[in-house]
Parts: C-alpha cells; structure tokens; sequence
C-alpha cells in the first residue's frame, strides 16, 4: 500500500518539475533502493491510476533497483547486501510485509549491523528513491532528460 | 529530484504548522506537544523526536505500529488527536542514525503521513540540527520555543532564538514549570522569566500513559496561550 504514496511523490515532483510547460512526458526512470522491496507492479499500477488528466498522462514508469554499498566506519570494512541478507531477512520475518526498510531504507543503520564489527556506525550510498531520468515530448521532439 | 520533499512540502501545504521546539533537552517539549495538539483538537501530532519517540510513551500507544493504506502512514487516532511517530513503524526497537539519515527519515516521516487536519504540530528533538532545516524546506512553520526558568536553560535556549530570528521567525516562548499557584498566590520560584508561564503542577506525572485524560492546570493555561497565537 506504500506504494501509493511513492506513486503520489513521483507524479507530484514530475508534475512541479514540469511547471505548466506544454510538455508530455513519455517515461520516469524511478530509481529505488533494491532493499525496500518496492513492490513495482502495485506501483505501476497506482502510478497509471494517479497520472490521469496531468502531463503524465501518456508516461511510463520505469523502476530501477540499486544496490547499496555500505561500508562501516567503525572498522572502515566494506559489504555488499548480501552479506547481510540474513539481517535482513530477520527484520522481515518480524515486521512482515510493511517492514521498517521498505518504508524508509535510511532505517537500515539502526537494522543492520557491520558483519565484521557489529557497529551501527555504517554509512550506505543509493539509499535515497530518485527520480533520475525523465523523457519528454516537446513540439513534436522526444528528449531525455536526466536528474541529479 | 526529491520525490519525497516534494510530498511532504504538498501535505503541509495550506496549513498552519506549528513546531514545539527547544535548543535544551528534558524542558518539557514533548508534554506540552501533546497537550497543545490535544487543547487545540482537530490536529496532527507528528513526532520528529526519532530517537526518544516520547510522543506514544504519553498517549499509552507503546508497541503500536501504524496501519497503512493508499493514502500512507494512517496516524493513530485519540480524541481529535491524530498522531504519528516513527515508533509505528519500527515498534520498541532502539533508533540510532547517522546524521545524513536522519534527515531522510524525518523528510519520509512527514512525506508518507495521511494529514487530513488544518493544523499540524510538530514535537522536535532537542537541539538545532536538522529537524529545523527539513521543516525550513518543506513548510512555513511557525516556532513555539520552550524552555523553563533556570539560568542555563534561557541561556542555551538563546541560541535557538537567534537563529530563528535571523530567519525571518517571530518564536513563541513558553516557559514551563514557570510558577507555583498556591491558593491564589503566584510565586515563581526561579524568579522573573520572559515569554508565557505555565504553573508547575506535579499531578501531570500520573497521567504520563494516558495524558489524553489530563485536565489540570497547564492544559487550562494552555488554552490562553492559544489564544494569543
């Protein structure tokens, strides 16, 4: 059901971006980190049903997952997400389907412990959802523009 | 782009914010947070404290976690107080961030959050450190500082004030635990103060768990204090 909100995000950023220009916008390019497990069907589905009557009208979402890098500075060791799956996997089988991370992937500092230390002291590049590609028709002319 | 400040700067949009603020910690933020929203009704309380969550410790909403529907984070609801804190989402388990972190989860907090309410209150963490800069991104808000009457609270609480009013923002001050009532006689035992008192009233402590149901002296000075907002 989050979906709907991060559905809403999407099309409210597109929407202020496009700042009433006469515009349409072909496709978003959604970057999410893979750890919140977006589910992308209910979210393309809530982004279609959302989009109507807007300059989204004819897009397309595309979702793109990154992995994380972490690395601890405690012990400055770097890991990959499958190193602490497991970790994951426990705050999952607690939570269940509306787990903290899905919501909010910046929680998993005080969720995941360094695999080599056990510090919290960790620090994840990809962790924040980013719009990071939009595609537009303007006068007749398809062009991709691409966001920091 | 943002995503998620966009959302968050559209829910507060049109509505009057209201953020319960004090460079000092342990002056009474949170108590009066609650009562504020709770005095005032038809509000939402949103608790950016995301490392003590002392919000649902007073309302008794412990252990809770927060239902979610398409229209996001549903806040729990108590009287016409509806509130929202991140320990409905990560239920007792301890919060401990990175600073960059903080921001996002606080900036996720609000962008998620069902507010169907004409006011939101915000109870802030002690400090000034980035709960102040996300809400000068997203939203208008209007700052109700707090302190008490000791020499070191009125003291590090000026720093808080200075910046404020460097940014353009008239605080309001509440200054807790101001003055006894004793039958009548006002006395103020850390002497004179500036901003609004309220009374020290002991009986608040019975009522940490189920503040909802506090009537006492503070909620009824409170309801002056709203008045002259």
């Amino acid at each position: 059901m989050h979906e709907w909100s991060v559905a809403d995000a999407v099309i409210r950023t597109v929407i202020d971006w496009a700042d009433g220009k006469k515009i349409k916008v072909k496709k978003v390019v959604l970057g999410v980190p893979s750890f919140s497990f977006l589910d992308v069907e209910i979210l393309k589905e809530a982004f279609d049903m959302m989009k109507k009557d807007s300059v989204l009208d004819e897009a397309e979402l595309e979702v793109k997952f990154k992995d994380p890098k972490f690395k601890c500075k405690n012990c400055g060791k770097e890991f990959s997400l499958n190193e602490v799956k497991d970790q994951i996997d426990s705050v999952k089988s607690e939570f269940g389907e509306e787990y903290p991370m899905h919501f909010m992937p910046a929680l998993a500092p005080s969720f995941i412990k360094c695999p080599y230390c056990g510090s919290h002291d960790i620090i994840l590049e990809s962790q924040d959802m980013t719009i990071d590609e939009i595609q537009v028709e303007e006068n007749g002319t398809v062009k991709t523009v691409s966001q920091g | 782009m943002e995503p998620l400040r966009q959302l968050a700067k559209d829910k507060l949009a049109g509505k009057k914010v209201y953020a319960v603020m004090s460079a000092k910690g342990g002056v009474g933020k949170s108590v009066i947070s609650s009562l504020l929203a709770l005095t005032m009704g038809g509000t939402t309380l949103i608790d950016l404290d995301i490392h003590t969550m002392a919000i649902p410790k007073l309302f008794g909403l412990e252990g809770k976690l927060h239902e979610v529907s398409k229209n996001g984070i549903e806040p729990f609801e108590i009287k016409t107080t509806k509130i929202v804190s991140l320990s409905g989402i990560v239920k007792d388990n301890y919060v401990i961030l990175p600073g960059g972190n903080q921001s996002s989860i606080m900036e996720s907090l609000i962008a998620y959050s069902h507010i169907d309410t004409n006011t939101v209150i915000f109870d802030l963490p002690p400090g000034l450190g980035d709960e102040i800069l996300v809400l000068e991104r997203i939203t208008d808000f209007t700052p109700i500082v707090v302190t008490t009457p000791s020499k070191i609270s009125k003291k590090v609480v000026d720093y808080l004030m200075r910046y404020l009013r460097e940014r353009g923002k008239e605080p309001k001050i509440l200054v807790n635990l101001a003055y006894m009532d004793c039958d009548g006689k006002v006395v103020k035992p850390f002497g004179e103060y500036e901003g609004f008192g309220l009374p020290i009233d002991p009986s608040i402590e019975e009522y940490i768990g189920r503040i909802q149901d506090y009537e006492g002296a503070v909620k009824e000075k409170l309801k002056e204090f709203i008045q002259s907002l």
